[in-house]
């Protein structure tokens, strides 16, 4: 009944409105595919498994002032007391903290240093036998540490000879997975790896390559500054908390405590700004949304207030309702259909860019087939508004207006 | 074939009540060219909407070829119009962005005629109103009374059995409105009911019957089949 070829052509003739919304329609489907996906990127990093129980975990620094204080005699009595503190489940000094955004990395080898070999970047913490306690991270293989294998740095003579390591800088080392009580090096120094952890975040979420890959090396090197970790029994933590500062200054008070600070608190402060973006990126497709809803709202209204005269002739010629409809659905449909043909090529080249100059992600295409499929929607649910009040026009206005 | 039984139409604005028919009576037979004329106001329009079932009337029985078309629903008035009825509007009212060949095209695309058909009827009516040769232009690269014959073609191509013109030729200077009035005269010969509305005293002589409007109300000059249709007297 209804054929495109007339409309297509009526188009062609009178193309300034039709443009209009086929580019606003491109730029949303481009725009709005690279936002979600990158909110979607960015959601998943956000709420990475991290390994940690991050609500029973917190962490402090002391900075010594006072001298004549043989720092390690006190840390070790420090560590004891804070784990005799009911609601303690275990507590350590260590020399990063997790999801905090700082901490240090190395490259660890399969051969020690001049020979060649493959070398893997990772993030390593320094830490006592306690350490993965607590951590609270899971020993999916071997053993930990003992106390006679950790080192205590008091002249640098020794280095210790055993390590803990992530899974997943264990199975880039050895792909074959047998890592397990293989020795690595950093430089020229051996490490047995006595035992594999599953999930275990680094000090940074971000960098792809390190994120995961982290070795505990089983070694007290304290400074003046140092810090400790300390993981409490569910819903504790907020009392033990406020003992600490009381706790460590009963022992010995030429000292400041500082940072005293959950390990979500440090997350949220590490991935604020991410938050801020995303929240941001919301905010941007949701205002595009609704603007190109309303352009395609508005551009409608605008072409049907344009034609209503057509619009009566059409009726007075014998257009039934249902005819006026389907046609400025139909026309409608392909003016976004062209917009979206344009918008995909336009995400895609998007994403390439992002890709390039942002560190972005590889944009997946689902997002942008999904998002093709809701822009197309969004004007179908635009036009059927104004195409029924098209198809209310009374046909006496053929012969009503000159 | 048209047939008017006491048809009354009333316009209900915020402030006052038109009533731009009264108790309108008239009789159109099978082939018959009928001039409408009247003052400005008068109803003219209205009757005409009325009879090309563009307006429902407020009380009164309208019958169109014996059918009751107060108890048509919108649907089958549209099917109706596209059947039986062609439309010529003063401001001719051609689709801006359809060429010649696509505005005659579309009553008939609106009846599912299919496309061979189309343009056999289509090559035909542009012939038949002397602009075949400009099938593919636009409605604005022709004058006036170049654009009414395209109208005129329009309404052709679905071989409506009525013809329903208001003020046709009310755009057009005094040559154009003369071949144009020539072609309706050529059409009703064909054998096509036409009843035109026209301000012009000259164009309302030529035609056969004449009926006036007058406030709402049909005054008859012509006897017809020997009755007078008057209701208000010259
Ligand atoms: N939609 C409407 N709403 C209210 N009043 C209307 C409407 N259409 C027409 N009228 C009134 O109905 C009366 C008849 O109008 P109509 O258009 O039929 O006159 P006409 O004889 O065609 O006049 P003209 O020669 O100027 O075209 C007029 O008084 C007009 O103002
Ligand atoms: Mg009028």
């Amino acid at each position: 009944m209804l054929e495109i070829k007339p409309i297509i052509n009526a188009l062609l003739r009178s193309k300034v409105g039709a443009v209009l919304l086929l580019i606003q329609i491109a730029i949303t489907t481009a725009i709005v595919s690279n936002a979600a996906f990158i909110i979607n990127d960015r959601i998943n990093y956000l709420n990475q498994p991290t390994g940690y129980e991050e609500e029973n975990i917190f962490k402090f620094n002391v900075m010594t002032f006072g001298t004549g204080v043989d720092l390690i005699q006190q840390i070790e009595l420090d560590e004891d007391r804070i784990r005799q503190l009911p609601g303690v489940v275990d507590a350590v000094q260590i020399s990063a903290i997790p999801l905090s955004g700082g901490g240090s990395s190395t490259s660890f080898r399969l051969k020690p240093v001049p020979e060649k070999s493959k070398s893997v970047n990772a993030s390593y913490f320094e830490t006592d036998e306690h350490g993965l306690n607590t951590l609270g991270v899971n020993l999916i293989a071997g053993r930990n540490f003992t106390q006679e294998e950790v080192v205590i740095n008091r002249d640098f003579t020794k280095y210790p000879n055993v390590a803990l390591a992530t899974k997943a800088l264990m199975d880039e080392l050895y792909p074959d997975g047998d890592g397990l009580g293989k020795t690595i090096y950093t430089g020229d120094k051996p490490l047995t790896i006595v035992g594999i952890i599953g999930m275990m975040k680094g000090p940074w979420m971000k960098l792809e390559e390190r994120k995961d890959k982290s070795v505990i090396i089983p070694m007290l090197d304290p400074s003046k500054l140092h810090q400790f970790l300390v993981r409490t029994e569910s819903g504790r933590r907020a009392e033990v908390m406020t003992q600490i500062e009381d706790l460590m200054h009963e022992s010995y008070d030429k000292r400041v405590i500082q940072d005293l600070t959950g390990l979500d608190k440090k997350k949220a402060d590490y991935v604020a700004e991410d938050l801020l973006m995303m929240r941001m990126l919301v905010i941007l497709i949701s205002v595009l949304v609704l603007v190109t809803a309303l352009g395609i709202f508005g551009l409608t209204l605008f072409n049907i207030n344009k034609r209503t005269k057509q619009i009566g002739t059409r009726r007075a010629l014998g257009a039934r309702k249902s005819a006026i409809i389907k046609y400025f659905v139909v026309e409608n449909s392909l003016i976004c259909i062209a917009g979206l043909v344009l918008g995909v090529c336009g995400a895609v080249f998007l994403g390439q860019q992002l890709m390039a100059h942002y560190s972005v992600p590889a944009l997946s295409y689902w997002y942008v087939a999904v998002t093709a499929v809701a822009v197309f929607a969004m004007s179908l649910l635009a036009v059927i508004g104004p195409a029924k009040r098209a198809a209310n026009i009374a046909p006496s206005i053929a012969t009503r207006t000159i | 074939m048209l047939k008017m039984n006491n048809i009354s139409k009333v316009y209900q604005t915020e402030m006052v009540q038109t009533h731009a028919l009264r108790d309108f009576n008239l009789n159109v037979e099978e082939g018959e060219f009928i001039a409408v004329t009247g003052p400005s106001g008068s109803g003219k329009t209205t009757f005409l909407n009325i009879a090309g079932m563009l307006e429902p009337f407020s009380s009164g029985e309208y019958l169109l070829d014996g059918i009751d078309v107060g108890k048509l629903n919108d649907n089958q008035r549209a099917d109706l119009r596209n059947q039986k009825i062609g439309f010529i509007f003063q401001g001719f009212n051609l689709i801006p962005d359809l060429n010649l060949y696509e505005n005659v095209e579309v009553p008939l695309r609106y009846r599912g005629i299919k496309a061979a058909e189309r343009k056999r009827r289509i090559e035909q009516c542009l012939e038949q109103v002397g602009l075949a040769s400009r099938a593919k232009h636009l409605p604005q690269q022709l004058s006036g009374g170049q654009q009414q014959r395209v109208a005129i073609a329009r309404a052709l191509a679905g071989e409506p059995r009525f013809l329903l013109a208001d003020e046709p030729t009310g755009n057009l200077d005094s040559l154009m409105a003369r071949q144009v009035m020539e072609l309706l005269e050529q059409i009703n010969r064909d054998g096509a009911t036409i009843v035109m509305v026209t301000h012009d005293a000259e164009l309302a002589r030529r035609a056969p019957r004449n009926i006036q409007v007058v406030d709402g109300q049909l005054a008859d000059f012509t006897l017809y089949q020997g009755k007078p249709n008057v209701a208000v007297g010259a």
